[in-house]
């Protein structure tokens, strides 16, 4: 099983990363504690999470081949 | 790259050419624009000297989608939406977004293009890095 995982704006320096692989990954609050762990300076951060490009609250199953994104506050315009 | 989104500023061709194909269109009566420029704000005493854009491409088509459906149903005399995002660095003076709403009358024209940017700013997920003339950034956020 794999999930591909994404970092933009400030998370993408705080992670040193646009891009990463997970595998095994149950649901987006695992997802969430195992990033937490990787990169412990995320938690400091205000973000939301995004399954397949639609924005999660809460909790979700993942399934082989879905993309999450990490999403700080938005800033275009 | 996205219908949306353009690298680099978005330049006065580019918008000189969405506005010569609004001749095309013989049913619109008003059109409503909006440039969104950098400004070279001063943050802590330090100048701005760019913003650099980054963009989730994928989601960013699907919200500026969702975008206009909210605002063809809110409006019913709007009959176009241009919206168009620049990434990568944009310097202080240049245009970093473009919105042109084409509609029957000015009302909804206007009305509609002041509401498709307040809805760029709350859910197109675009994020900023503000350059400074010493070359030290800082991410910024919409509030």
């Amino acid at each position: 099983m794999k999930i591909k995982v994404l970092f933009f704006g400030v998370l993408s320096e705080v992670t040193g990363t646009g891009t990463k692989v997970y595998r095994d990954v149950k649901s987006i609050e695992h997802l969430n504690q195992i990033v937490t762990d990787d990169f412990p300076e995320v938690i400091h951060y205000k973000f939301k999470i995004s399954l397949n490009n639609e924005i999660i609250n809460g909790d979700a199953e993942l399934k082989n081949g879905d993309e999450v994104a990490f999403l700080p506050p938005f800033a275009g315009g | 790259m996205t219908r949306y989104l353009t690298e680099g500023p978005v330049t006065a061709d580019r918008i000189t050419s969405e506005i010569n194909k609004l001749s095309l269109r013989k049913d619109c009566g008003g059109h409503s624009i909006f440039l969104g420029q950098v400004r070279d704000d001063l943050s802590e005493g330090i100048r701005i000297g760019a913003i650099e854009y980054s963009a989730y491409e994928e989601m960013v088509n699907a919200e500026a989608g969702k975008i206009k459906k909210i605002i063809f149903t809110e409006f019913s005399d709007v009959l176009e939406i241009v919206i168009l995002h620049a990434i990568g660095k944009v310097m202080a003076g240049e245009i970093s977004m473009f919105v042109l709403v084409s509609a029957g009358h000015r009302d909804h024209a206007t009305r509609a293009c002041r509401q498709t940017v307040e809805l760029i700013k709350e859910r197109l997920p675009v994020w900023k890095k503000e350059i400074f003339d010493d070359e030290t950034h800082k991410w910024q956020e919409n509030g």
